[in-house]
C-alpha cells in the first residue's frame, strides 16, 4: 500500500518526518517497508544545454540538438522545432529512465541520426499540465542535475505492507485515521454536504436477490458527463500510487478507492438493459468476456451484477468488458457497494483474479463507508466532469451492519498479559475504538464499524498492548514445572548417525524433498518398483522440482554433478532426510539416510598414498557405522538393485528385513548422468531400524588387560579364486578351537606363480589362555589340526 | 701421593670431563681415569707403600674422587646423549601432516541443534511431524479458513492426492496439543514448503515452531523467554525489539527484531539501514486454535512462536544467498567443519 505523505497531511497534521513516520507505523504493527520518491524511480531526468540545433535535409518533422550534460555530449531529436535553440537548458529524459505518463525512454534512430533521450514537457516531467512546451530552465542551472532536485520536488511516499485484518488501513484515509489512533494527531472528519444526497428521481431498479453475497448497494445516476482526461491532480496522485490514468470516470473511482478505501463502479447506463441492476448469483455457465480481455465462466457460487438480461460484473472484482465506461460515454451509473469478503475471495480464487477492488472487499470494507464512497465521487465527478443531471442516492441496506460487543476484564488483560496496566489506560485506549461501557472492572466494547478486526476479547488485549508500546512490557521468565522429556529415539538416533558420519570425514548436505523424475528414471529401476510411484506436485516451480523423492540418491547425484561441475570430483556426503510414498490419506514418510563416495579419498598424495574409493572404502563406513549403533546388519552380497553393478554391491539385512543397499554404481548409469567413476551409494530405511535400534541392550563387553601373553601362528593355503573370504570365515567361526583368541586376513594374493584359477591367502590365528601361558608344542598341534581342517574342507594346498 | 696431587688430579679430571665432546672422548676419559689401568687404580695402587694411617686417609679420598668422577662421568653422558640426539638430522617439519578425516554438518543442522539446545535447557521437548500436510492442519485448525485472505502469505504446494506440503512448523501446534496434555513445552523443527523461489526465498527452508501452554504463561514470559534466545544465539550484546503483528493463529501478535549483528544497529546493507533484522514471529495462542483442540480457553493460556532457520543462519553466518544451502558445494560445506 503506498501512502504519499503529501496526500496523506490533507487529512491529518504530520507533527514528524516521514521517516519518523515510518517507524511510527512500524513499530504499531504496520511495517513501512520503503520510504521512496516516485519521481526519483524514474531514472536520469537531468538538465541539458542545447550546443547547437541542426536540420540535416533527410529530416523533415524533425530537428537534431547536440546537447551537453556537463560532462559528455550526445545528440537528441525532437519535433519541438520552433522551441529548440542553442544555449537553452531543458529537461531530458535519458535512455532507461520512464516519464510522468509511463513512457519508455529508449535510445531511437531515423535514418542514420541517433537520439539518446526526449526533452520533457512540465506534464512529461510530471510538474503540471502543461504539455505543448517545453520545460526550460534558467540561465544559471547546472547541468547533468536531476530536474527534481533543481525544482525543489520532493514527493516521499510510503510503502507500508498491511497485515491481512486490517482492511481499514488500505486507504490514505484509514492511514491517517490509524495515526490520530496511535499519535493523537488532529484528524480531519469526513464530512458531505447534505444536499450532495439530493437528485432526480432515479429512474432505474436496483434490487439485491443475494442478500448474503452484497450487504448494502448504493447507486447513482449522472447524465451527460464529459469523458475526457483527468485533471493532473487526480493523475499526480495515480502516478504516486503506482495506477495508471484511463478516463476522468475511472481515475475518479480509483481517486476514491486509493483516498477512502471504498472501491467503486462505473457503468455506461445505455448498456445495461432494462434499466435494471440485479445483484444476484451467477448462473451456471454464464459468461462473460471481462476488462482483462479474458472472457471467464461463472458458477452458482460467484456473485454477479446483472441487469435484465446478463451479467455486467463480477461483483467486487472486475467489470465487463461491454458495460465499461469509454470516451463515447455519456450517461455514467456509479456503484458503491459492500460485498460479502468471503464470497469475493472465493471468487477471486477460483477465478485467479485480483484487483485493487477485489483485494479490500476480501478485508473487509467499512459498511458505513460505502456512502461516504459515493458522496466523494460526486462531489468529484460534478467537479470534474460536468453532468448536465444526477439522480438521488439509491440506498440498498436492508440489514445494517452492527459491530458485536465484546466484554473483558481487568483481570483478563492482565492475566494475557502478564502484569498490571492501569485501568485509566484502558479506558482510555478502548474508548478511542468504539462505543465504550464500563461497569467496575468490566468493559464493553461496540468497535466503529471500520474496525472490523475486532471481534474477541483478546483482539482488545492486543490493542491495549500494541497502544500501550510493546517494548514497555515487561520481560519475564514463566513459573513452570521442571519436568522434559528426552527427545524421541529417532532424533538420537538420527543424531548419533550424523555425528558418527561427519566423524568418519563425511559431509552433510540437505537436497530438496522434491527432484526430477527424469533423474530417477535414469536409475533404470524395474518397472513395478515402488519407488516410482511418486506423489506428483500439482504446481511444482519446475519439472526439475516436480515429484516427491522416494529416494535420496538421485538427490545426492545431483550435488555429485553440481560439484563435478564445480572443480570437485572427490566427495564424501550423506544426507538424513525423509521420503514420500502415495498413501490413503496425506503420504507415507520415512527417514533415509543415504552415503554417496566419489573420485579419490583424501590420503597424502605428497607421500604417494593416493587412491580411489572403493567399495571397501563404503563397506567399512557402514560395518563400523553399525558397529557404532550396536546394529548387526548382515551385507549379503550381490544386490537385487538394478543400478548398482551386481560383482560389488550388497543388500542391507537387519533380522531378516531388508533395510537398504550399497554398492557401486553401473557405469552405464553413471554415462547417462554425465558422472565419472568410480562412484559408490548406500541407502538405509531408518525408520525399519528404530524399533530394532530400541531393542538393542546397549550394553559393553569389558575386557581387563591380559594376564598371560597369547600366541599367534600363522596359516597359508592356495585355494580356488571362486571361493569367497566369507565362505572360509564362517566355516572358522564353526571350527570349535581350544583357546583361539582371534583370526585376522593377513595377505591376499592373486598371479603368477600362483595357478590361473587359484589364490592365496595367509590367515593369523591368535590363542590365549587366561590360566596360563601356552606351550609351543600345543599351539603348533593347533595350528595342524586346523590348517587339515581348512585344506580337506575346501581342497587346498599348503603354501 | 701426596694430597696437592689428588687435588691437582681431581681438577685435571673434572676439566676434562666437562669439556668432553661427545660420547667417544667421554669414553676414553672414562678409560682414562676409571678404567681398570686408570689413574685412580694407579693412585690405589701407589697407595701401598704408605703407612696404615695414610692408607686409610689417602685411600678414602682418594675413593672419594672416584666416586664423584664416576657421577660426573654419568652426568656428562646423560648431557651428550640428549644433545646426540638433537644433532640427528630432522626431515622437513614443514610438510603436511597426516590428518585424520574430518567432516562436517550441514549449517542448517548446525542451527537447528542450537535452536533446539536453547530450548531443551528451558525444558522444551523435542516433535516432529509430517511434512506432507491436510489443508484442516496447514490451515483451518490454525484459524486459517479457506476464504481467509493471509493464505496469500503462504504460496502453497498441493500434490495431486490432494494434500499439501506444509507451509511452516505451526501444524505441529495443533497436532502436539492434540497427542499431549496441558501443560506443555515443545520445540518442533522442520522442512517447510512455498512455491517462490530467489535469493531470498527458497521453495524448501526449515523452521523450528515453538508452543508453551499452561495455566498462566503471559505475553510477558513470550517477551523473556525469546528474549532471552535472541542473546543466548546472537551473543549477550544482542538487543530485541518487539512489534506488533498480525498471524490469524496467535493474538495478540508479535514479531522480533534483533539489532542488526552486522553494523551493531548503525545501519548497514544487510539490514536495509534500520540497524534491526526481522527475526521470528510469535503471540499468545489464538482462543480458536486452543478450541479446535478442545482445550478450555478459561483456564490454558500461552504462546506459540515459529523462526526461520535459514533466516537465522543468514544472519549467523553472514550467508547473503539462500540458494547456496541447497547447491551443497564442497567448499560452503567445508566452512562448516
Ligand atoms: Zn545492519
Amino acid at each position: 500500500m503506498r501512502v504519499p505523505i503529501s496526500w496523506l497531511s490533507e487529512f491529518i497534521e504530520l507533527k514528524k518526518s516521514s521517516e519518523e513516520i515510518a517507524e511510527i507505523l512500524t513499530l504499531s504493527g504496520h511495517e513501512v517497508e520503503e520510504v521512496f520518491d516516485p519521481y526519483k524511480k524514474l531514472g536520469d531526468l537531468i538538465s541539458v544545454k542545447i550546443l547547437e540545433v541542426l536540420s540535416p535535409e533527410d529530416l523533415k518533422e524533425v530537428v537534431l540538438c547536440r546537447v551537453t550534460d556537463g560532462k559528455e555530449t550526445f545528440s537528441v531529436l525532437t519535433t519541438a522545432k520552433d522551441q529548440v535553440k542553442p544555449g537553452l537548458i531543458l529537461a531530458l529524459a535519458k535512455p532507461g529512465s520512464l516519464t510522468f505518463s509511463h513512457q519508455k525512454v529508449e535510445v531511437k534512430e531515423i535514418k542514420k541520426y541517433r537520439s539518446e533521450g526526449m526533452f520533457l514537457s512540465p506534464f512529461e516531467a510530471g510538474i503540471s499540465e502543461i504539455k505543448d512546451a517545453l520545460l526550460v530552465f534558467p540561465e544559471d542551472t547546472p547541468l547533468g542535475k536531476s530536474i527534481y532536485e533543481i525544482l525543489n520536488i520532493k514527493e516521499p511516499v510510503l510503502e507500508i505492507a498491511i497485515t491481512p485484518n486490517r482492511g481499514d488501513l488500505l486507504s490514505i484515509y484509514g492511514v491517517a485515521r490509524e495515526l490520530n489512533l496511535i499519535c493523537g494527531w488532529e484528524l480531519k472528519p469526513l464530512s458531505f454536504e447534505e444536499s450532495l444526497l439530493k437528485g432526480e428521481p432515479f429512474e432505474g431498479e436496483i434490487k439485491i436477490l443475494e442478500e448474503e453475497g452484497c450487504f448494502r448497494y448504493i447507486g447513482r445516476l449522472f447524465k451527460g458527463v464529459k469523458i475526457s482526461e483527468s485533471p493532473f491532480f487526480i493523475l499526480k496522485r495515480l502516478f504516486l500510487c503506482g495506477l495508471r490514468p484511463i478516463n476522468n470516470i475511472v481515475d475518479i473511482t480509483n481517486y476514491v478507492l486509493l483516498e477512502l478505501g471504498q472501491p467503486l463502479h462505473a457503468f455506461d447506463w445505455e448498456k445495461i438493459s432494462g434499466k435494471k441492476i440485479l445483484i444476484r448469483r451467477a448462473h451456471l455457465g454464464e459468461k462473460l468476456l471481462m476488462l482483462d480481455g479474458v472472457e471467464r465462466t461463472f458458477t452458482e457460487e460467484d456473485l454477479v451484477i446483472a441487469d435484465s438480461e446478463k451479467a455486467l460484473v463480477l461483483a467486487g472484482i472486475m467489470g465487463g468488458e461491454d458495460s465499461g465506461v469509454t470516451e463515447n460515454t455519456q450517461n455514467i451509473f456509479l456503484e458503491s457497494a459492500w460485498f460479502n469478503p468471503k464470497w469475493i475471495r472465493l471468487s477471486g480464487k477460483r477465478h485467479r483474479l485480483t484487483t485493487e477492488s477485489s483485494y479490500r472487499f476480501e478485508r473487509k470494507v467499512d459498511p458505513e463507508g460505502v456512502l461516504f464512497g459515493a458522496l466523494r465521487a460526486t462531489e468529484l465527478i460534478l467537479k470534474i466532469t460536468e453532468p448536465s443531471e444526477i439522480s438521488q442516492i439509491v440506498d440498498v441496506y436492508s440489514r445494517p451492519f452492527k459491530s458485536p460487543l465484546i466484554e473483558i476484564t481487568s483481570q483478563k488483560i492482565n492475566k494475557i498479559l502478564g502484569f498490571k496496566i492501569e485501568k485509566s489506560f484502558i479506558e482510555a485506549t478502548l474508548k478511542k475504538l468504539g462505543k465504550l461501557q464500563t461497569e467496575g472492572d468490566t468493559f464493553k466494547l461496540r468497535p466503529h464499524s471500520f474496525r472490523q478486526d475486532l471481534e474477541i476479547p483478546e483482539d482488545l488485549v492486543e490493542e491495549i498492548a500494541r497502544l500501550y508500546g510493546y517494548d514497555r512490557i515487561p520481560a519475564t521468565f514463566p513459573v513452570a514445572e521442571l519436568k522434559a522429556k528426552a527427545s524421541r529415539l529417532e532424533l538420537q538416533l538420527e543424531r548419533k548417525i550424523r555425528e558418527i558420519l561427519k566423524g568418519f570425514g563425511l559431509f552433510e548436505v540437505i537436497t530438496y524433498s522434491f527432484i526430477n523424475p527424469e533423474t530417477l528414471q535414469k536409475l533404470n529401476l524395474s518397472e513395478r518398483d515402488e519407488r516410482l510411484k511418486v506423489i506428483e506436485l500439482e504446481n511444482p516451480i519446475s519439472s526439475h522440482l516436480s515429484v516427491m523423492r522416494t529416494s535420496l540418491i538421485p538427490g545426492l547425484l545431483e550435488v555429485a554433478k553440481f560439484n563435478s561441475a564445480r572443480e570437485v570430483e572427490d566427495l564424501s556426503i550423506f544426507e538424513v532426510g525423509k521420503v514420500f510414498f502415495p498413501d490413503t490419506e496425506l503420504a507415507s514418510e520415512f527417514t533415509h539416510l543415504a552415503i554417496l563416495l566419489k573420485g579419490e579419498k583424501k590420503l597424502l598424495p605428497w607421500e604417494g598414498y593416493k587412491r580411489k574409493y572403493d567399495l571397501f572404502d563404503l563397506k567399512g563406513i557402514l560395518e563400523e557405522l553399525f558397529s557404532a549403533l550396536s546394529l548387526e546388519v548382515e551385507m549379503r552380497p550381490y544386490s537385487q538393485e538394478l543400478f548398482l553393478k551386481k560383482g560389488f554391491s550388497y543388500d542391507l539385512y537387519l533380522s531378516g528385513i531388508k533395510i537398504g543397499f550399497a554398492g557401486a554404481m553401473k557405469n552405464y548409469v553413471l554415462e547417462s548422468l554425465d558422472l565419472k567413476k568410480p562412484l559408490f551409494v548406500a541407502e538405509i530405511d531408518l525408520s525399519k531400524i528404530y524399533t530394532l535400534y530400541s531393542e538393542v541392550k546397549r550394553t559393553y563387553t569389558i575386557q581387563k588387560p591380559p594376564k598371560f601373553p597369547s600366541t599367534f601362528r600363522d596359516i597359508s593355503f592356495i585355494i580356488d579364486k571362486e571361493v569367497p573370504y566369507g565362505e572360509i570365515l564362517s566355516y572358522i567361526k564353526g571350527l570349535e578351537i581350544p583357546y583361539f583368541e582371534k583370526m585376522e586376513l593377513i595377505a591376499l594374493y592373486e598371479g603368477p606363480p600362483i595357478p590361473e584359477d587359484k589364490k592365496s591367502i595367509t590367515l593369523r590365528f591368535w590363542f590365549r589362555s587366561e590360566e596360563r601361558t601356552l606351550f609351543d608344542d600345543e599351539v603348533n598341534a593347533l595350528q595342524d589340526e586346523i590348517a587339515k581342517k581348512i585344506f580337506a574342507h575346501f581342497k587346498a594346498k599348503p603354501r | 701421593m701426596k694430597p696437592e696431587e689428588i687435588e691437582a688430579l681431581k681438577e685435571k679430571a673434572f676439566k676434562e670431563f666437562s669439556e668432553a665432546k661427545n660420547l667417544t672422548d667421554l669414553e676414553s676419559l672414562r678409560v682414562k681415569y676409571l678404567g681398570k689401568k686408570g689413574e685412580i687404580t694407579q693412585a690405589l695402587k701407589s697407595l701401598k707403600n704408605l703407612s696404615l694411617e695414610e692408607k686409610r686417609i689417602f685411600g678414602s679420598k682418594i675413593n672419594e674422587l672416584k666416586e664423584l668422577l664416576e657421577e660426573l662421568y654419568q652426568e656428562r653422558k646423560r648431557v651428550l646423549l640428549l644433545e646426540e640426539e638433537d644433532r640427528e638430522k630432522g626431515i622437513d617439519p614443514t610438510l603436511p601432516g597426516r590428518r585424520p578425516d574430518r567432516g562436517a554438518l550441514h549449517p542448517l543442522t548446525l542451527v537447528i541443534e542450537e535452536i533446539c539446545e536453547i530450548f531443551t535447557r528451558l525444558g522444551f521437548e523435542i516433535v516432529t511431524g509430517p511434512e506432507v500436510e491436510s489443508d484442516y492442519y496447514n490451515f483451518t485448525a490454525l484459524n486459517i479458513p479457506e476464504w481467509h485472505p493471509a493464505r496469500d502469505m503462504q504460496a502453497t504446494f498441493y500434490l495431486k492426492n490432494g494434500a499439501l506440503l506444509r507451509t511452516h512448523t505451526s501444524p505441529m501446534q495443533i497436532r502436539a496439543m492434540l497427542e499431549k496434555t496441558p501443560p506443555l513445552r515443545i520445540i518442533a523443527p522442520g522442512k517447510v514448503y512455498r512455491c517462490d523461489a530467489d535469493v531470498r526465498h527458497s521453495p524448501m527452508f526449515h523452521q523450528v515452531e515453538g508452543l508453551m501452554i499452561d495455566e498462566k504463561t503471559s505475553f510477558s514470559d513470550l517477551k523473556g523467554i525469546l528474549s532471552f534466545f535472541a542473546r543466548e544465539i546472537f551473543g549477550e550484546k544482542t538487543r530485541v525489539r518487539f512489534r506488533p503483528s498480525y498471524f490469524p493463529f496467535t493474538e495478540p501478535s508479535v514479531e522480533m527484531d534483533i539489532s542488526c549483528v552486522i553494523c551493531e544497529g548503525k545501519g548497514c546493507r544487510v539490514c536495509s539501514q534500520t540497524g534491526w533484522l526481522e527475526i521470528l514471529g510469535a503471540g499468545m495462542v489464538h482462543p480458536e486454535v486452543l478450541k479446535a483442540v478442545n482445550y478450555d480457553t478459561t483456564k490454558w493460556q500461552g504462546f506459540a512462536f515459529g523462526l526461520g532457520v535459514e533466516r537465522i543462519a543468514m544472519i549467523k553466518y553472514e550467508i547473503d544467498d539462500i540458494r547456496l544451502f541447497f547447491d551443497n558445494h564442497l567448499y560452503f560445506l567445508e566452512s562448516f567443519k
